[in-house]
């Protein structure tokens, strides 16, 4: 292993985490950010674009209902998505090929960063009672060019802190990821590996189908399901 | 809502307009509509920093401060929709300052308007088109078109870019106004189609995904992958609807798989 493409790897990580966090809250909302869009461009930027698409729209179908509605603020599906991406991809890189093993740990050991990724966000938003209270400073004193400065000190501690978060993570994730998956056999693989292939798309389905808010969607969904289930099944003789 | 006598307008801005150059850098600023959002007054920072370009048009000394105060007030909204309130809001400044209505409509006008706007917003990006865009490039990915994601972002922000400009605009052309001209798109209609829709692509996404685990090698054989996959759709939806969070489900779940095929397995050896 190289360690100085590890670490630059690790820096386009942190760039890609920091600047999809950004666009998830505080700039463009482009949706550059959805786990479906984020996590196979990182593939494309570590050299593993396939996995990156299939692993993006499982964590997509994981996390569909993390939605800001008001001033709610819901599990940070972003970092948790690109942690646990780079873990897989830098896996695939530097370790051996990701299969389902991989990156059903990688999900395991990743999730709970969207509540880690929550925290940061709310504690953002408390840091930016002082950038408010700035504000009405500059207002009063009439200076437009002191209010203009606000939105990038909010945005610049955003993405720092953002990428901080999405790189540590990233790097021990796959320290443990690497030392777990030599010590994964047998029974233990094959529980895995149901896990991944069954209970997590399953899990990503139910998590997408409770957002669906007509009846009439369901039923759709079970019509389409039993379509092209069967015409699978008949292609397949 | 009634007009009143001039009041503190600025004597030498009284008849200006902020012209279309201010309209598109509040445009661009409104890209960053949330980057300050706080607990106490949400996006109050944000809406101020879109207006500043307008309202520097407009005000000098006194008057800019006391307009740079009254938009340093709560702000709540979509940040999509904001663009709306942000174009109509430019319009009443400009009023204000010519000395046709007081300061305080503008601040009236926020007050009624963001939470409907708001609820337009939420329920059509975030709940419908996203849910949609997402559930196709998904059923797309998975029956192996790699350009999915890219046509997810083109058709989402064909909307959102949309909405944006067309808000500013509209907001700036119609005032207060702009309401029904939103109104006329009918976005709640496209919700509740859009949700059929998005169940659809789900379900033919349930096939693809149930298609992948019979072609991999945790196959259980005999065609039982599909009937496996739906029930455990149909276990977890009904806990998601009791309200049980996805992360206990899936660490419940998987911890719950683990035990019985390690302890199948060591009662009936079967995997070595």
């Amino acid at each position: 292993m190289d360690g100085s493409i590890l670490a630059m790897d690790l820096g386009l990580v942190a760039t890609v985490g920091g600047a999809a966090a950004l666009d998830r809250r505080g700039a463009f909302q482009l949706m550059v950010s959805q786990p479906l869009v984020v996590v196979p461009a990182l593939g494309v930027v570590l050299g593993d674009p396939q996995t990156g698409l299939w692993l993006g729209s499982l964590l997509q179908l994981l996390w569909m209902s993390s939605v800001l509605h008001g001033a709610n603020v819901p599990p940070n599906e972003t970092v948790a998505s690109v942690a646990i991406g780079a873990m897989v991809l830098l896996f695939g890189k530097y370790v051996g090929a990701p299969d389902a093993t991989v990156w059903t740990l990688a999900i395991l050991i990743g999730a709970p960063l969207s509540l880690v990724g929550r925290w940061l966000e709310v504690r953002l938003d408390r840091a930016n009672q002082v950038l408010a209270d700035r504000a009405d400073e500059a207002a009063r004193a009439g200076e437009p060019a002191a209010l203009d400065r606000l939105p990038w000190l909010g945005l610049g501690r955003a993405f720092v802190l953002n990428a901080l978060l999405v790189v540590v993570a990233a790097a021990l994730g796959l320290g443990l990821l690497a030392v777990v998956y030599d010590d994964v056999r047998g029974a233990f693989a094959v529980a895995l590996q149901t896990v991944g292939r069954y209970l997590m798309p399953a899990l990503g389905l139910a998590v997408a189908l409770s957002i669906v808010r007509r009846r009439r969607g369901i039923a759709l969904a079970a019509v389409s399901f039993a379509v092209v289930m069967t015409a699978i099944l008949q292609g397949r003789g | 809502m009634a007009t009143t006598a001039p009041l503190d307008a600025d004597a030498g801005a009284a008849a200006r307009t902020v012209g279309y150059f201010a309209l598109w850098r509040v445009l661009w600023r409104s890209f960053f509509f949330q980057s300050a959002t706080n607990y106490e007054r949400m996006q109050n920072v944000g809406f101020a920093y879109c207006m500043l370009p307008a309202l520097t048009r407009l005000y000098r000394g006194d008057a800019l401060q006391a307009a740079m105060t009254r938009h340093l007030e709560f702000f709540n909204s979509h940040p999509y929709m904001a663009d709306a309130l942000l174009g109509a809001s430019i319009k009443l400044e400009e009023q204000i300052a010519a000395g046709r209505l007081p300061p305080a409509a503008v601040q009236r006008f926020k007050r009624c308007m963001m939470g409907p706007m708001a609820a337009i917003g939420d329920s059509f990006f975030w709940s419908s088109l996203k849910p949609f865009g997402a559930a196709w490039a998904i059923a797309g990915v998975l029956s192996g078109i790699a350009w999915a994601p890219l046509a997810f972002l083109v058709l989402y922000n064909m909307f959102h870019l949309s909405m944006r400009v067309y808000g500013l605009f509209a907001g700036y052309q119609y005032g207060e106004r702009v309401v029904e001209q939103l109104n006329r798109f009918e976005l709640p209609r496209f919700s509740d189609r859009s949700h059929y829709l998005a169940g659809a692509f789900l379900g033919i996404g349930a096939a693809l995904l149930a298609d992948d685990a019979m072609r991999s090698t945790a196959a259980i054989g005999d065609g039982l992958e599909p009937v496996l996959m739906v029930l455990l759709a149909v276990i977890f939806l009904l806990c998601l609807k009791r309200k049980m969070p996805m992360l206990l489900l899936l660490y419940g779940f998987a911890a719950a798989c683990v035990g019985l095929v390690c302890g199948l397995n060591a009662l009936f050896p079967l995997i070595g």
